[in-house]
């Protein structure tokens, strides 16, 4: 029985990682070709051009990069800041009209932030901070703050008060208790929030082009010309460091995160 | 001279049970307690009658709605919890699941900026205290109910508070367990000098642990006084109920002679000159069985009555005997060589010294 178990286990696993790497493998093929055409099976020219291209010195490729890094976090710590008073409340507490206030807050899930944007952009104009990267920041916040928001109210759904309680009976203030007691409690929350909101940030379009007026150029703004006609070549060599940029930024927070609270948090809970 | 003191203190607050999702409004009317230095008081009463509430308004959890209490001739009414010196353990441990137990019990000792050493030092001496000797590296999850309840007790002691509060801290254990704990904290508190406001429901643990006990009903304190006092000589009916006092007669008493439906009793201790109602409190331990209708002391009387029910619980007999229309409960030592017979006609010897009256306000 056990085998059985063990053998779907890994079967499962197998068509999983399948599904995720088949589709990865023609697009690494084809960063490294010279074109690839129909009917070839393979193409006929490998060629690092589109690589030099992308990563030539003194393009737009790592700033761009960083760009979208410099927005994501900033964005996210705005977000964890803003979220954790409010999923402070919204998790633990009941009072009349919570649910008009958690559907203001996670409003912008379901209705496209496209749409709240296009209305932000006048006020914006107004500020003159369209064009900036001060302005690209605050308009990502509209779609990834109810991410972070939903991700800390489940965490803090589950505590209660009694540990606040617990800690200042013995003798722990306000932000001693929050630090040392809840903050350990909500960590995978945390985590969870801070992963969504990278991920969100970091896949803006539309917001950025808009508000950014191009000047503010990210990833996803260098990319969208060469996969809508340009060069597929470089599309996908760029698609490539998306993913490596994506994945690698969650595994940075990941790891910082839990080294400041060096034991592994959640195995230990009872 | 009163170390805690509650004066007129009354709160009013809703609780939301998870379960049943109901409102649930409780309050607490105009408490006045003193409670003594060193002293073990015990606020005992049945569930959702306000004893926690009194407990976290002391801890400073929440403030009440008037009144105001006073810990050292000191108010602190409006002093946050972290500043009372109070320390207090609940019904469950809490302990801090992410931290080791040599972490957790000096967790007080950290948030008072005390160097690490003299924190690891005293925390090990807690846990020897508490019979733990090298767990300090374990975490919460690796021990038992009991264990985890002794590393909250140590916890809350190392920080060598003045008063000890504890909300039901060994309802959740199992019988043994709740025995072992019940003596462990009789020694602390000998040994550590601290005053103790203890929070239960069960009248056993109240009156083996405490100097003096307050039975608390509906958010009123009913009686303060020692445990043998509430038990042989309460005031209060509702007290004597729930003591657990169930030969409960209601009656008049003209002459020093008591008289209710069912039978009439010689009362020594009780005088009046007028016709006064009240109610007669029978101990189910000071009635005995007799073997014949022999009367040999002179302070006895005896009724006539019909066995109804006789349930053996190892060192006493259970009896239930209806004399007249009324029942009485009899604990009878299993050491007397008796055989019961339901159904049985039998004679109850009662000493008249030890019936206590309570007469109707």
């Amino acid at each position: 029985m056990k085998r059985r178990i063990n053998l779907s286990y890994y079967l499962i696993t197998f068509i999983l990682v399948c599904f995720i790497a088949i589709p990865l493998i023609p697009l690494v093929i084809f960063s490294f070709s010279y074109g690839w055409k129909w009917p070839d099976l393979f193409p006929d020219q490998i060629s690092l051009d589109a690589w030099a291209y992308v990563f030539d010195f003194g393009s737009k490729t790592w700033n761009s990069i960083m760009t979208s890094l410099k927005i994501a976090v900033t964005v996210t710590l705005i977000n964890l800041f803003l979220a954790l008073p409010a999923a402070n409340i919204l998790g633990r507490m009941d009072f009349k009209g919570k649910w008009l206030l958690e559907g203001l807050f996670y409003a912008p899930i379901i209705v496209p932030a496209f749409v709240s944007v296009m209305g932000i952009h006048m006020t914006f104009i107004q500020m003159g901070i369209t064009d900036t990267l001060l302005g690209v920041i605050l308009a990502h916040i509209i779609p990834t703050l109810p991410y972070m928001i939903r991700a800390l109210v489940i965490s803090y759904n589950t505590i209660g008060y009694i540990w606040e309680e617990q800690g200042k009976v013995l003798g722990a203030s306000s932000f001693q208790c929050f630090f040392y007691i809840i903050l350990p409690f909500i960590l995978p929350g945390i985590i969870a929030g801070c992963s969504l909101s990278i991920l969100v940030s970091l896949n803006q379009y539309i917001i950025t082009f808009l508000i950014g007026g191009g000047q503010v150029m990210t990833l996803p703004l260098v990319m969208f010309p060469f996969i809508s006609g340009g060069d597929p070549v470089i599309g996908s060599v760029l698609s490539l460091v998306f993913m490596i940029m994506a994945g690698g930024a969650l595994l940075v927070m990941d790891v910082l995160l839990k080294k400041y609270y060096v034991r592994n948090v959640t195995l230990h809970f009872s | 001279m009163s170390f805690i003191r509650l004066n007129g203190v009354e709160k009013e607050y809703k609780t939301k049970r998870k379960q049943t999702d109901k409102r649930q409004r409780f309050c607490i009317r105009s408490i006045d307690l003193s409670i003594k230095k060193g002293e073990f008081f015990t606020l005992l009463g049945p569930s959702g009658c306000g004893k926690t509430t009194i407990l976290k308004l002391v801890a400073g959890l929440l403030r009440p709605d008037r009144g105001d209490i006073c810990i050292e001739n000191k108010e602190v009414t409006r002093v946050p919890p972290e500043q009372r010196g109070v320390s207090m353990v609940f019904q469950e441990a809490l302990l801090f699941p992410h931290m080791t137990v040599g972490e957790n019990i000096s967790f007080g000792l950290k948030m008072k900026k005390i160097n690490k050493r003299e924190r690891t030092e005293r925390a090990n001496d807690f846990l020897k205290l508490v019979g733990l000797e090298g767990m300090n590296l374990a975490y919460p999850s690796q021990l038992s109910g009991g264990q985890k309840q002794r590393v909250s007790l140590a916890r809350a002691l190392v920080t060598k508070p003045e008063i000890l509060l504890m909300d039901e801290p060994f309802s959740a254990l199992d019988p043994g367990t709740r025995e072992e704990m019940r003596r462990l904290l009789k020694k602390l508190h000998r040994e550590l000098d601290i005053t103790i406001l203890f929070v239960t429901h069960d009248r056993e643990e109240a009156f083996e642990l405490s100097d003096r006990v307050a039975v608390l009903k509906n958010g009123k304190i009913l009686e303060v006084g020692m445990p043998k006092d509430l038990y042989e000589r309460t005031d209060t009916v509702d007290v004597a109920e729930f003591l657990g006092l169930r030969n409960i007669y209601y009656g008049i008493v003209y002459e020093q002679k008591f008289s209710c439906d069912a039978f009439q009793l010689q009362l020594l201790n009780y005088e009046a000159i007028d016709v006064t109602k009240g109610w007669l409190v029978i101990r189910p331990e000071t009635l005995s069985i007799q073997k014949d209708n022999i009367n040999t002391e002179t302070n006895s009387q005896y009724l006539q009555g019909t066995m109804m029910d006789i349930s053996y619980k190892g060192s006493f007999y259970n009896l239930n005997v209806q004399v007249g229309n009324e029942n009485l409960y009899i604990i009878q030592d299993t050491g007397t060589e008796f055989t019961f017979v339901k159904g049985g006609i039998v004679w109850i010897g009662i000493d008249s010294t030890k019936l206590h009256f309570i007469k109707e306000i």
